[in-house]
């Protein structure tokens, strides 16, 4: 029971602080243009250019690829597309890392499905002759032993990583070596718990138990694990290895913001209403309070 | 000293007189590869040495961050220090208030940004220059300051720094070593920007401190905050310039030409970096021709103001920067222009057309002069014969108006169009390297920061150009035209050919875009570019 509770704040904190940091974000104040090419939302430029290369711009409709826009994010979060281009020895070790995680994100999807189809009365088994649940049984093998092997072997070696490269040390702090760590060691004690059972049926008898909050007999390693991993999640929103919510305002809300400031569009709107505030700090060097009239 | 390897960002509190010493630049390309062709570093002099901050790598960009005199002084200068960094992260700071956070908070140490600064690749990978070297030292103030974990944990999150008067000079003295280009950014997986937490270093500096190079400050905004121009001409002086053009204009070719000036309701009111008039006067003239010769509506203003496009403030100071696009505004609106265009100023077209677009809502259109000049070409307005261009012709992209903006096409059509031997750099478009004199670095000749400016920023760009020139090079009697349609790179490019000798000694020369069109004109009866006299 107290497991089923663990399980359930975690990853109710893990989502809602997540949220929560997406909606300080969300309603910072409206900031100067950052625009930098290639800004994949500009229909028309592929090339890296912008409606800036139109005569009389201005009157001309901005139009914008939404589909491409999308099409660039999905290869940043599906692929880490800017890491494998720019730095590919790393990619290999950080994908292995992020992939491994979306396998485990679609494993525990697939173990609470399993679970309940358990609790429903269908077996999920080699032996089902439930179409549904047999494409269950595979695809949370599939994702089970992907997930752990990826994101246990790139958190190892991320922080092997780390450890030992004479330059990324030199800007690793000890938290930064915890996270990996506690990533690391949380996945451990999932191979080690799991592992025992290659066709996640206990992982799912565990999750069925957890879904309808039956109380069941946990070993000292299923209570570490489910106590690690709930810590996990709890501490990743609030360190930054949250980057996955400023990631989305990094691109789409600085560096692919070109909207321009035309007569009557939301841009103006927003400039007129950040013209209205006022500052509660203000700075000190003498220049700033100088008159700014020129000379006749 | 520390050996460049061991360096840490930590150190940069460490006594030493010296944080590092440059010695290994990355190696020049043909002709420039043989020994004996490039001067070596300098040391700082002594009387330097007592009076700035050379205790980073040698250099001085800043010339008025001056050494304390008293225990006090030194206390005082850190106290405000601090009093601008928690300032940024204000209500004070709005503008940038998002991406600051993004990019102070989410760094994953990566690096990957490393191998996209040219001023990193230029001095052999040294740990100084690496982008997120001085982004660290901030962060490891700001986490020792102004936050509990840091005030807590210290060491165990990063809050490991001394910070003394050295600290905060050298962190100063370093965001002077970044040009602002944001090609770093370009790689970050994360969409992190180190050139955000460079200017707010220069912000801090400026802003809460005082202190900014005299060339951005005293002698850029504020002179042209007072006089209308950074160069300090006055409006006589303008017009005097501009008659003087006329007459030198019809006696070297035979051309009648009457700048526009003041003409109300003009279509376009065009905006020149004031410095083309006092450095390269064949800009503005360049632009008068072709655009008499397309018969466009268009005027010069004389009003305070409305010379001068540059905006300094872009570099290290909002409020300056504001002040500046505000009063220009103005200016053009005053004078009833239908559009803002912008001549050859790369800061110029991000100031007024990025940065200035969202300082307010009341604006006039402002247009780059590229796309304008590229459908004079393309609408066979202008009679050419691209033959009178037919020499190697390479082009530098102004990261302003490329990497920042988005305009990459227009000015290679006008050169693909009017120049037969036209080849492109590599990398180019908005992968394009840094001129070296971004971000003020083209007009800031304090002490020996030109050599730092020129032997190192402008390295990167040296080889690029040496590159797209290759196997023309040695040949004297070949022209060889980089073409930089912007007056800061042209700075920095005339800092490169000057102090590697090369026009003399292999016939590379430089300048704008719109001289090479003139060049092609039909109707010009001598060569518009003096070096093919």
């Amino acid at each position: 029971m107290i497991l089923s509770i663990i399980a359930y704040i975690s990853i109710g904190l893990l989502v809602g602080i997540s949220v929560y940091k997406a909606y300080q974000f969300a309603r910072m104040p409206f900031h100067g243009r950052m625009d930098l090419y290639p800004v994949p939302k500009e229909k028309g430029f592929e090339h890296g250019g912008s409606y800036y290369e139109e005569l009389d711009w201005w009157k001309k409709p901005h139009e914008v690829s939404h589909m491409r826009e999308i099409v660039e994010m999905l290869k940043e979060i599906l692929f880490i597309k800017t890491l494998f281009e720019n730095q590919r020895p790393f990619w290999w070790i950080s994908y292995a890392l992020h992939l491994g995680i979306y396998f485990l994100m679609a494993w525990t999807i697939l173990l609470v499905a399993g679970g309940v189809f358990e609790l429903n009365g269908i077996s999920v088994a080699v032996s089902s002759s439930n179409i549904l649940a047999l494409l269950l049984f595979y695809l949370t093998e599939l994702t089970g032993y992907f997930g752990l092997a990826l994101a246990t072997m790139g958190s190892g070696l991320l922080f092997l990583r780390r450890a030992f490269d004479n330059t990324l040390k030199k800007y690793t702090t000890p938290q930064e070596y915890f996270n990996l760590l506690l990533i690391f060691v949380a996945l451990i004690t999932g191979i080690f718990t799991w592992g025992n059972d290659l066709s996640f049926g206990y992982a799912r008898e565990v999750t069925a138990n957890l879904v309808a909050f039956k109380p069941f007999a946990a070993s000292g390693l299923l209570t570490l694990h489910i106590i690690l991993v709930g810590i996990m999640f709890i501490y990743i929103p609030t360190s930054k290895m949250s980057h996955y919510v400023g990631k989305y305002f990094t691109f789409h809300k600085v560096l692919w913001d070109n909207n321009p400031n035309l007569k009557g569009s939301g841009v103006e709107q927003q400039i007129k209403n950040a013209a209205s505030f006022r500052p509660t700090t203000s700075w000190s060097a003498p220049h700033i309070k100088a008159p700014a009239a020129p000379e006749k | 000293m520390l050996s460049e390897r061991d360096l840490r960002p930590k150190d940069m509190g460490r006594s030493d007189e010296q944080l590092i010493k440059l010695y290994n630049l990355m190696p020049l390309k043909a002709p420039y590869d043989k020994p004996g062709m490039e001067s070596p570093l300098t040391d700082p002099k002594p009387a330097w040495k007592e009076k700035y901050c050379t205790s980073l790598d040698g250099y001085i960009g800043i010339d008025t961050l001056t050494r304390p005199k008293s225990k006090e002084e030194e206390d005082e200068f850190v106290r405000k220090f601090l009093s601008g960094l928690e300032k940024i992260f204000s209500d004070a700071n709005n503008g940038v208030l998002q991406p600051l956070l993004l990019s102070f908070e989410y760094c994953a140490k990566c690096n990957t940004c490393s191998d996209a600064c040219h001023i990193y690749s230029a001095t052999d990978n040294n740990e100084l220059y690496r982008p997120i070297f001085r982004s660290e030292v901030l962060r490891k103030i700001v986490k020792k300051y102004f936050t509990t974990s840091g005030k807590l944990l210290g060491g165990l999150v990063g809050a490991d720094i001394d910070v003394n008067w050295e600290t905060i000079a050298r962190l100063g003295e370093l965001s002077y070593r970044c040009n602002l280009c944001r090609r770093c950014a370009q790689t970050c997986p994360l969409g992190l920007d180190n050139a955000i937490l460079s200017k707010e270093i220069r912000k801090i500096f400026s802003q809460e401190m005082g202190i900014a190079p005299t060339p951005l400050h005293t002698k850029g905004t504020m002179l042209q905050i007072k006089t209308g121009s950074s160069t300090g001409l006055s409006k006589p002086a303008f017009l005097d310039t501009l008659e003087f053009l006329e007459e030198d204009t019809e006696e070297k070719f035979g051309i009648k030409l009457k700048f526009p000036v003041d003409k109300k309701g003009a279509d376009i009111l065009l905006l020149h970096n004031a410095g083309e008039f006092m450095a390269w006067p064949e800009n503005p003239v360049a632009f008068a021709i072709l655009f008499d010769a397309a018969g466009l509506n268009w005027t010069l203003s004389s009003e305070i103001m409305g010379y001068d496009s540059v905006n300094y403030g872009l570099w290290y100071d909002d409020i300056q920067a504001k002040k500046i696009a505000l009063m220009q505004m103005k200016v053009a609106k005053d004078m009833g222009a239908k559009r803002l265009v912008v001549a050859e100023c790369g800061h110029a077209h991000k100031a007024s057309m990025i940065a200035g677009d969202r300082m307010t809502s009341d604006r006039i259109p402002v247009e780059s002069c590229l796309p304008l000049l590229w459908d004079m070409v393309k609408s066979k307005r202008l009679k050419l014969d691209p033959s009178r261009n037919n020499f190697p012709v390479t082009l530098h992209d102004p990261c302003n108006v490329v990497r920042q903006m988005g305009i990459v096409e227009p000015q290679r059509d006008v050169l693909n169009a009017i120049c037969p031997q036209f080849r492109e750099m590599t990398p180019h478009g908005v992968d394009n390297y840094c001129c070296g004199g971004g971000s003020g670095f083209a007009i800031m000749n304090s002490a020996n920061f030109p050599e730092f400016r020129t032997q190192v920023a402008s390295r990167v760009k040296f080889n690029q150009i040496l590159g797209a020139f290759k196997g023309k090079m040695e040949d004297t009697s070949i022209p060889k035209y980089i073409c930089a349609p912007c007056s800061n790179c042209k700075g920095a490019m005339r800092g490169l050919l000057e102090h590697y000798d090369a026009t003399e000694k292999f016939n590379l020369q430089y300048g704008g875009l719109v001289e090479l069109m003139v060049n092609a004109l039909v109707s010009m009866k001598k060569p518009f570019l003096e070096f093919l006299e």
